[in-house]
């Protein structure tokens, strides 16, 4: 469904995305598309979605390059970045004039349009003007705009930007209906915890380079590669001496409550620091992972490319 | 899947979908720099006659001349210029358009023609309601097609300066308010590159109005009516196709930047 070949993008003299490669297949589900501001999320999406050419490689959807090619944005839904809308315009008029541009035959369009005012809950709000609603209500009628011609391929841009916990919560359940349905989405963020409760399969991006891909247990595996961070809180001397003796240890640092030790492999080292607390060896007193957690993968891995 | 729309559909759909925004502020700011100006001298050609004063036949002329088509026409094309295609582009909501598979070339066109028509429909009015002080009637189909032309080509001249450079509506304005003044001043070739030679090769020479110190160094020509309306009716086709043809070309990403020169 999508491939890069060394597909890269330039600004000018800046480097949006470096040559990247990678495919995702024809079948539907959901994928993550993360990493921070500026790390290029937004120019892949530009790519994917036939809005701007690639600068060098090959970008391809549903086989064909997308830039201004109709046989593919027939096929793609886009929900970019933010919550601008046409001033001036109501939803209904407006939504109506995005089903005609995307070729939706006269006789289907009032169906097309109501039901996908229904996916986002809008079917009795569309009759307002874009000034007079919320952010989330724009959001769920930008939505309804890349669903209403039936797309193969959805890609959202930040859209939980601005939105309340309940309309997020609202959106991911969206999300995964249609990914169910056998739509294939890629939605972009930089909120890590709610990308990981979201999709089955991420691509981890920084400075415009693509970091990481896999499923969110893959990349949890990128843990095991990377020191993570443990306080150890307890009689500092003590737990200093255990600690320069484990073979995985990376940093130590001794504070007044404790140590804080920064170590590889934490499936191994754990073990054994359980065992030497059961066996009275060590005198802790309690243990906080500091970065156990899916942030951590992508500080670590940022912070190695940095 | 859906069909991509056809370049026709684009235009209507495009056109009835922003219809709407002529009915709100911008909307009513056109029409009223038509209506203003031709009320204006309506009211006073009244209270004239009401006070039995002779109004000047000429009067209606030199307000469809220095009126209408030397300030009015460039400022309803610096209004509604800006609410076509270039308003999408600021606004950003244009990667929403562009990411249809309709024909993006035919986008301007499609945001321009509601406000195309609309000014029309003003203008013609306008220039109806001028007929009551006077003048040839003879004449009055010459003038509506003058200033019709001319907003057609204003309009799109304007238009493509706003997809083609940042500052458009600047530039634009520089247009008409220093190179079209200079038209009595220009030699022949020149003059035939401004608008007010076509709108008074259409609507009538102004030659005899025009004192020989006005008139510098330079003789004012003149086109054939037809050829004149043909100019501007082309002029205009011309700039909605570079539109068209520089909103295909250029990529215009999410930022809405990509595209300003």
């Amino acid at each position: 469904m999508i491939s890069l070949d060394r597909a890269s993008l330039r600004y000018g003299p800046i480097l949006g995305l470096s040559p990247t490669s990678f495919e995702l297949p024809e079948a539907g589900g959901i994928t993550g598309l993360l990493g921070p501001n500026g790390a290029g999320k937004s120019s892949l999406i530009q790519l994917l979605s036939g809005l701007l050419p690639p600068s060098g490689g090959e970008v391809r959807v549903f086989g064909q390059a997308p830039f201004r090619n109709p046989a593919v944005l027939a096929r793609l839904g886009l929900v970019p970045e933010g919550d601008r809308m046409p001033s001036g315009l109501r939803a209904d008029r407006w939504l109506r004039m995005m089903g005609q541009l995307a070729g939706i035959p006269a006789a289907d369009l009032p169906a097309a349009q109501a039901r996908a005012l229904a996916i986002v809950g809008m079917a009795d709000r569309a009759h307002l003007p874009f000034a007079s609603m919320s952010k989330g209500m724009r959001q769920r009628i930008r939505l309804a705009q890349a669903l209403l011609h039936g797309p193969d391929l959805l890609i959202l841009d930040e859209p939980f930007n601005g939105l309340d916990p309940e309309a997020r919560l609202i959106l991911m359940d969206l999300l995964r209906t249609l990914a169910d349905g056998g739509v294939r989405v890629l939605v972009s963020s930089h909120i890590l915890g709610e990308i990981a409760q979201l999709t089955d399969r991420i691509l981890l991006l920084f400075r415009g380079r693509l970091l990481a891909e896999g499923s969110v247990p893959e990349i949890r595996q990128l843990l095991d590669r990377h020191p993570v961070e443990l306080r150890l809180v307890g009689e500092p001397l003590a737990l200093a001496r255990w600690a320069v003796e484990q073979p995985e240890l990376a940093v130590l640092r001794v504070e007044e409550e404790g140590v804080v030790i920064s170590v590889r492999s934490p499936r191994e080292i754990l073990p054994r620091l359980q065992a030497a607390v059961a066996a009275g060896t060590i005198p802790v007193r309690s243990l906080d992972p500091l970065d156990l957690n899916l942030d951590a993968v992508f500080q670590y891995l940022t912070r190695d490319n940095a | 899947m859906s069909a991509a729309p056809s370049p026709l559909a684009t235009i209507r759909a495009t056109a009835l979908g922003y219809a709407p925004r002529l009915l709100q502020g911008r909307g009513w700011s056109l029409a009223a720099l038509v209506a203003v100006p031709v009320g204006l001298s309506l009211v006073i050609a009244a209270i004239a006659r009401l006070k039995g004063l002779d109004t000047h036949p000429g009067e209606a002329l030199r307000v469809f001349h220095d009126g209408l088509a030397k300030v009015m026409l460039p400022i309803m094309a610096l209004v509604a210029a800006p609410a076509g295609i270039r308003e999408d582009l600021e606004q950003r909501t244009l990667p929403l358009l562009l990411v249809r598979p309709a024909p993006a070339w035919a986008l301007p066109l499609g945001k321009g023609l509601p406000w195309f028509l609309w000014g029309t429909l003003w203008l013609v009015l306008g220039v109806l309601s001028l007929q009551s002080l006077g003048g040839d009637p003879s004449q009055l189909l010459g003038r509506v097609l003058a200033l019709v032309g001319a907003w057609w080509g204003e309009l799109a001249l304007l238009t493509l300066v706003g997809l083609v450079f940042k500052r458009g509506t600047l530039w634009g304005a520089l247009y008409f308010f220093i190179w079209e003044p200079l038209v009595r001043v220009f030699p022949p070739f020149l003059q035939r590159l401004t608008f007010t030679h076509h709108i008074e090769s259409l609507a009538g020479s102004r030659a005899t109005d025009v004192k020989a110190h006005q008139m510098l160094a330079q003789e004012q020509v003149s086109s054939h009516p037809a050829l004149a309306f043909l100019v501007l009716i082309a002029f205009g086709a011309l700039c909605w196709a570079l539109a068209g043809w520089q909103l295909h070309r250029t990529p215009i990403g999410l930022a809405g930047s990509e595209s300003e020169g």
